[in-house]
């Protein structure tokens, strides 16, 4: 069942800017769906529109086909984590989850029992009686999913809601979000721009870049077909290579002196990419280019090689390699590269479209 | 960006309270010494007429309005330099020293709460020809101190005890300026070679300057308008005119001498005054919240 | 210090020491006078050590009257100069929170205006249109009131800045939290806001209560009725007596007794006292 549909949802703002012209998605039941983009790419107003914290300028917003354009925040069966926690801190951590409910009008002994249900769930129980500045970040973290929690709504909404943690608890409380939020079975709609807690979370992916949904997907959607070049260079680590070239009977023309051989009946100017995991080391007779090393990263596991694809005219486009294991190869000196056609993905150059395999 | 309510009506009964006793008890009476510094008013009240700049005129032209002007000025400037130096120093030492911070603090800063007519009457007894300490000393001196016939000792002592209230707020600002300065700077001078002293003028008074022009321009305002207190309570503006500034004139004018337009013109030019020395404090704030 | 100078050390010390003797110099000789009977006076100067008829003194004007042509007693003026200094400060802070919170929570139009209107009370303190003020609160029959006493002075664009400055400092999450949470404007204010605002308040309430309790000359002009003299302003009229009849040592008691709440306020929440004149500037 859908649960949640923004069809044509834009956002205009009183001065005119143009933040989302259209954005059109819709919502399983239960489903974990993760806006991502760079900053300033329109993702948390659009969390913000769905909250009823911003007003919608165009479209239409529903809720089990409910209209909610119009609805007050606290009508619309939703409760959001906020990045920077939003705990009243004057409150207890009690007080803090038992907020909303009262408000409500919810009789106590039910807000007591919803509490401590909740606060049991999230390892809270000790800590009900503490100020919000008496407890960690993650600790924090916890109690603003709590507040979420006890309100048992139809959707959650996360607001970027571990950027405010060191990588390590990041990582945690990533995992334990993902498994409440399975428990639950809630639908959730989370914002963020980390990439890597996008891919390790979502059900779905809606890559936003300047107010347009990019491409909407499953992660591995993205990661094998990523739709623009846009795409192509923000989903990844490190990201995809990509690189001017021109399209034409021989193949992809790079350079003057560096054509891959590649039958295709487009023609014109594309962007031609491949990932740095994809890219193999080879020799001088099999290779289809040779790299210029720049840099080594070794991170044990896997070794990064910074370079310029090496032609007769001198260095030409940047690349990165990322080998397995540890390697040390001598900054300055040649490596021969295959790239597998299997990997390539080429875009359009002009509409910055995909283009069929 | 802060988040609003949507509610349109509410807010404007938030405000009511506010802009109803500033309708009533501000803007109506200036409003009102706006109209009759342009009216000639008898003592009771009984008839009006309208004479157009005629008040203004008769106040530009009238020697005891400049005289009070540059005794306002000369009043202003000395309680603001003595109150401001001798605040600094105390604030240098309490700075200086480890033990006792607070206590001193605490001894110094009092006299912010007693009240300037009372300030005044304080001083005035130790003062006082007949019979005050300091007066009899001052004669033993050969200092003959009467500030009830003396115009200038009057002025003394009006400027005194508008100091002595005013040096616990200049202590605290001073104070906290001093301890703002980072300390890594000090020491950089320090290892330069530069004595205490001149470390003192050439380091942390050029990074006071913010709260010195600050506190100049609080003292100029508290010497303007706060010090009606003081004056009134112990020489009335006398001996003379020597210490009418221009707030007790515009009182003294008002009340005592019930010529209303003359006194309504004056008020009007302190608004102006007043106008013009906020635009100028809040001109100073703004730059100093955008740089810290 | 960086330098280990006993000697500065010293001078620091000695300074300080000279400065708060300088300082506590016109108290302590206040309340040697007070300690003398109003005879001792005539001889030409004050004495210098304590006398004997302070008991008798300081009994008389708390309890009797304050002499010198007012025949009130002093703990009776101090509650009238209470209840002024309280309806002046509740008063400030009530209606100055009410109207920061419209400006900074909401958007209306002329909201600018609003916020100009109450700035310009900055600009007319009551020494400047004192003559207009008093005909203003003669004409609307509040003089000799208590009304008349505070409800002149409780506009405040001072206040009203100070907690617009506390109210735009609230992360504006909270205030969405509070609105997911189901919290109205008014249940944001009681529940969320006033909460938070607490040490601002308590501190700007320092601050007032000084301001209230020294007012001098409004008092002075509206009332003429003993029945509403404030202690401050007796002052005024007990110096009015002709010269000589002047009774320093009950005129000294009352003094001291003038300024013992506000001084007392001062030293007893220093810390709250210097947060609010820091705050107030700002």
């Amino acid at each position: 069942m859908t649960d949640v549909i923004l069809e044509k949802v834009g956002k205009t703002y009183p001065n005119g800017y143009h933040a989302i012209p259209s954005v059109d998605l819709s919502i399983e039941e239960g489903e974990f769906i993760v806006l991502v983009g760079p900053s300033g790419c329109g993702k948390s107003t659009l969390l913000r529109m769905v909250a009823g914290l911003e007003s919608i300028s165009t479209g239409e917003l529903r809720i089990r086909g409910e209209r909610m354009n119009e609805k007050e925040p606290a009508e619309r069966d939703i409760a959001m984590v906020f990045q920077n926690y939003a705990l009243y801190p004057h409150m207890s951590v009690y007080d803090n989850m038992a907020y909303g409910l009262k408000n409500r009008g919810m009789a106590k002994n039910l807000i007591e029992e919803k509490v401590s249900d909740v606060a049991a769930m999230l390892g809270l129980t000790e800590l009900l009686q503490r100020k919000p500045r008496q407890l960690s970040g993650g600790q924090r973290q916890r109690v603003a999913m709590g507040r979420a929690m006890v309100r048992d709504p139809k959707v959650f909404l996360f607001d970027e809601p571990l950027s405010n943690l060191d990588a390590k608890l990041r990582v945690q409380m990533r995992v334990e979000i993902r498994q409440l939020q399975r428990k639950l079975g809630t639908t959730t709609l989370y914002v963020t721009h980390d990439q890597v807690e996008a891919m390790t979370l979502a059900d779905r992916l809606v890559v936003l870049n300047k107010g347009k949904a990019e491409q909407i997907g499953t992660p591995m959607d993205l990661y094998n077909k990523p739709a623009t070049p846009f795409v192509a260079a923000f989903i990844g680590s490190p990201s995809m290579n990509l690189i001017d070239a021109n399209l034409t009977e021989q193949g992809i023309k790079i350079s003057e002196a560096l054509t891959l051989p590649l039958s295709h009946q487009h023609r014109g100017g594309i962007v031609w990419g491949i990932r740095p995991e994809h890219l193999e080391v080879s020799d001088e007779h099999n290779a289809d280019f040779a790299l210029r090393i720049l840099a080594v990263e070794s991170l044990g596991a896997e070794t990064l090689i910074h370079g310029k694809v090496e032609t007769e005219l001198g260095n030409g486009d940047p690349m990165v390699v990322r080998l397995s294991g540890p390697h040390l190869p001598d900054v300055n000196s040649l490596m021969w590269l295959t790239a597998p056609v299997l990997h390539w993905h080429l875009f359009d150059a002009k509409t910055q479209q995909r283009l069929r395999d | 960006m802060t988040v609003t309510f949507p509610q349109k009506g509410l807010p404007w009964l938030l405000l009511l309270p506010q802009l109803l006793v500033t309708a009533i008890f501000f803007l109506w009476p200036a409003e009102q010494a706006l109209e009759q510094a342009f009216y000639q008013e008898d003592a009771f009240g009984l008839s009006r007429e309208f004479i157009g700049l005629e008040n203004f005129a008769a106040l530009f032209t009238d020697p005891l309005y400049y005289q009070s002007m540059l005794t306002t000025l000369v009043f202003s400037f000395s309680v603001a330099i003595v109150g401001m130096s001798l605040a600094l120093l105390l604030a240098v030492m309490a700075d200086r020293v480890i033990r006792g911070k607070l206590a001193y603090q605490t001894l110094l800063i009092w006299p912010y709460a007693v009240a300037p007519a009372l300030a005044g009457v304080l001083w005035w007894i130790l003062f006082d020809p007949s019979m005050g300490p300091i007066a009899l000393w001052l004669k033993s001196a050969g200092v003959d101190w009467n500030h009830y016939l003396n115009g200038n000792q009057a002025m003394i002592l009006v400027v005194i005890a508008s100091t002595w209230k005013q040096i616990s707020y200049n202590f605290l600002f001073f104070l906290a300026g001093l301890q703002a300065v980072p300390r890594s700077l000090i020491e950089a001078a320090a290892i330069d070679g530069a004595s205490p002293f001149k470390r003192f003028w050439t380091i942390v008074f050029p990074l006071l300057s913010p709260t010195t022009f600050f506190l100049l321009v609080v003292n100029l305002v508290y010497a303007f308008f706060e010090t009606f207190g003081v004056i009134d309570a112990t020489t009335k503006g006398g001996p003379g005119q020597s210490t009418t500034t221009l707030v007790y004139k515009v009182f003294n004018d008002g009340f005592v001498g019930l010529d209303l337009g003359g006194s309504a013109a004056q008020s009007v030019v302190l608004m102006a005054i007043v106008g013009l020395m906020t635009v100028i404090q809040f001109r100073f704030i703004e730059r100093k919240v955008q740089y810290s | 210090m960086i330098e280990n100078r006993p000697w500065l050390t010293f001078a620091s010390h000695a300074t300080l020491l000279m400065g708060i003797a300088l300082v506590a110099l016109p108290v302590w000789m206040a309340l040697v006078a007070s300690t003398h009977p109003a005879s001792a006076f005539g001889a030409g100067h004050i004495p210098l050590w304590f006398g004997d008829a302070g008991a008798e003194t300081w009994g008389t004007v708390l309890f009797e009257k304050a002499g010198n042509g007012v025949d009130t007693p002093v703990w009776f003026m101090m509650l009238n100069s209470l209840i002024m200094a309280l309806g002046i400060t509740f008063g400030k802070i009530a209606i100055s929170l009410l109207s920061a919170y419209a400006i900074v929570f909401f958007r209306f139009p002329f909201r600018n205006l609003c916020f100009w209107i109450i700035f310009m009370t900055l600009m007319l303190p009551v020494e400047v249109r004192i003559v207009p003020t008093y005909e203003v609160v003669a004409n609307l029959d509040l003089l000799n009131s208590y009304t008349g006493l505070t409800l002149p002075l409780i506009a405040s664009a001072t206040a009203t800045f100070l907690f617009r400055q506390c109210f735009l400092s609230i992360p504006g999450e909270l205030v969405e939290a509070a609105r997911m949470d189901g919290a109205g404007p008014w249940r944001f204010f009681f529940d969320i806001l006033l909460p938070l605002s607490r040490t601002n308040i308590a501190a700007l309430f320092v601050i007032l209560f000084i301001y209230g309790w020294n007012q001098y000359l409004w008092p002075l002009l509206i009332t003429t009725d003993d029945a509403y003299y404030t202690l401050v302003m007796s002052i005024k009229r007990m110096l009015s007596v002709t010269d000589g009849d002047i009774a320093w040592n009950q005129i000294m008691a009352t003094t001291l007794l003038a300024m013992l709440p506000p001084v007392a306020v001062v030293i007893g929440m220093q810390k709250l006292f210097v947060k609010g004149l820091v705050d107030s500037e700002k």
